[in-house]
């Protein structure tokens, strides 16, 4: 595999909430160094904190100690790309106001960003459904808005918070190819974060697994398989072994 | 059971109930003693106030000058209300400087204010639809300001890392997140300001159907007052009608039904 460079440096990161009657300390430690155009997974148990790292990556929360150097300088908001777990998209707007609407807040003309916006619709497959309402699309669709709202920010990172942890198993299983097949298509550094193991190991170029008390980083692996990957592929099934082995339990 | 069926069945019950009430009406109505006209003496009361003038305006008039006085004080009230409840939702400076002031002046009824309202304003129009912009301006500020904070803490997450500012924040993604709860507000405004009109125009007036149901309970013309009673009453009905194909139309993400 060819070198390739930083463009993302996680050091020291420390996040503690102090509340009124405890202090809560979340994140700890958290050293990552995030490579350029590769497929980076986060893998964590729930509520150990991996969403909370992820809004600090995205600006909307700011960390209590350590620091993140993005190698390009800090995209300003608007420059990343983010897709919710819970969709998050604005359920008064249609697929194109939705997918439109970074390039809009940045003040792109009409025909400027509703061009853009077509190209992420057709990316994500969308096309034909630019005038419906997203309460008129299945979740899958509905996911498929959200990840082409972020890749129109036109932005060279994309953070991912468990995009697919609302859909049905077989729905979330054909995310993942189309996931992929995006990625393939149109190359930026993504930052996925899940709590599924398989998941896991079929996307990922990396696995961070994230455990502990406070959340720090456990472990590095790197599946050594072909893509597309077989979840019955003895190789898959012993690293998916592994990796479940090392894993806290969350009851 | 099947659609069709249950839809029948549901009309069915709608019009027992109307013809229950049809009927309570008839019974009380011809008992010994009683004050309450028969549906029939209503009626052709009905007719009569359709046809010959009372205060040199037949029903329909005094039912358009009641609706113009609300609609005037209500369309006051929608923009000083939603501006007020934007600023009481959005700004936290806003809302410590004006939230207090309003929590006390709220619970005072509308219809507290009316003796001042006349010192005031004296008896014309001016006075009439200050009463009602004081009943149908509280809710919607409510409604709004609350819809404000209630807003789903992930759209606002989601605008600011699309790279909304502050104004894109509170125009494209705070104000559309909250036109439901406007519209609710709306609703309980324009009820209200329909019930103050009629309690305003008790007090001081010379047309409108708060006007007039006093008329009849001066001269002792229950027929009248029932009849006034009855048209408050479909009014009120048609405009919740009125604003329930509004909610459609003006957000259909939340109200179509259509899939």
């Amino acid at each position: 595999m060819a070198v390739l460079k930083d463009t993302i440096i996680i050091k020291d990161l420390a996040k503690t909430f102090y509340l009124k009657s405890e202090t809560k300390e979340v994140l700890k430690d958290i050293n990552i160094t995030v490579k350029e155009n590769e497929f980076l997974v986060l893998l964590g148990p729930g509520q150990c904190g991996k969403t909370v790292l992820l809004n600090i990556l995205a600006g909307l929360d700011a960390p209590t100690g350590g620091e993140i150097t993005f190698v390009n300088g800090r995209p300003p908001m608007g420059d990343l790309g983010v897709v919710f777990q819970r969709y998050a998209l604005f359920p008064w707007k249609t697929v194109m106001g939705n997918v439109e609407i970074n390039q809009k807040f940045k003040g792109k003309s009409k025909a400027e960003r509703q061009a853009a916006a077509q190209k992420y619709i057709e990316l994500v497959g969308l096309q034909g459904f630019e005038n419906s309402l997203p309460k008129q699309l299945s979740g899958g669709m509905q996911q498929r808005v959200g990840i082409a709202r972020a890749y129109a920010s036109e932005s060279d990172i994309m953070l991912l918070d468990e995009p697919f942890g609302a859909l049905d198993a077989q729905t979330r299983y054909s995310m993942e190819d189309e996931i992929l097949r995006i990625w393939e298509k149109d190359r930026r550094t993504v930052i996925f974060v899940t709590n599924n193991v398989e998941e896991a190991i079929y996307l990922g170029d990396r696995i961070i697994l994230l455990g502990g008390h406070p959340t720090g980083v456990k472990k590095e692996y790197v599946p050594d398989l072909p893509r597309p990957r077989n979840y019955t592929d003895p190789a898959f099934l012993k690293l998916r072994n592994e990796i479940v082995a090392n894993t806290d339990l969350v009851l | 059971m099947n659609d069709k069926v249950k839809k029948l069945l549901y009309g069915l019950l709608s019009v027992s109930s109307l013809a229950l009430f049809v009927v309570v009406w008839v019974v009380l109505s011809h008992a010994e003693g009683t004050m309450l006209p028969t549906p029939t003496a209503t009626f052709s009361r009905f007719i009569d106030i359709m046809q010959n003038p009372i205060s040199k305006a037949t029903l329909p008039v005094h039912i358009w000058v009641s609706l113009r006085r609300v609609l005037i004080a209500f369309l006051f009230a929608v923009v000083i209300g939603i501006a007020l409840g934007v600023g009481l939702g959005w700004s936290e400076k806003f809302n410590a400087f004006f939230g207090p002031l309003f929590e006390m002046i709220r619970p005072i009824p509308p219809i507290a204010w009316i003796p001042m309202i006349i010192i005031w304003f004296g008896i014309g129009e001016t006075a009439k639809i200050v009463i009602v912009f004081i009943g149908a301006f509280t809710s919607i500020v409510l409604n709004t300001s609350a819809g404000i904070r209630a807003i789903d803490p992930l759209l606002i997450s989601a605008g600011k890392v699309l790279g909304a500012n502050r104004r894109q924040l509170l125009v494209d993604v705070a104000m559309p997140a909250t036109i439901p709860a406007i519209l609710a507000g709306i609703r309980t405004a324009l009820s209200s300001g329909w019930m103050c009109v009629v309690a305003a125009e008790m007090i001081a007036a010379r047309q409108g159907v708060g006007f007039l149901i006093v008329r009849g309970q001066e001269i002792g013309d229950t027929a009248l007052i029932v009849v006034c009673m009855l048209a408050i009453g479909i009014v009120s009905a048609l405009l919740s009608l009125f604003l329930t194909k509004m909610e459609g139309v003006l957000c259909p993400w939340q109200f179509s039904k259509t899939q």
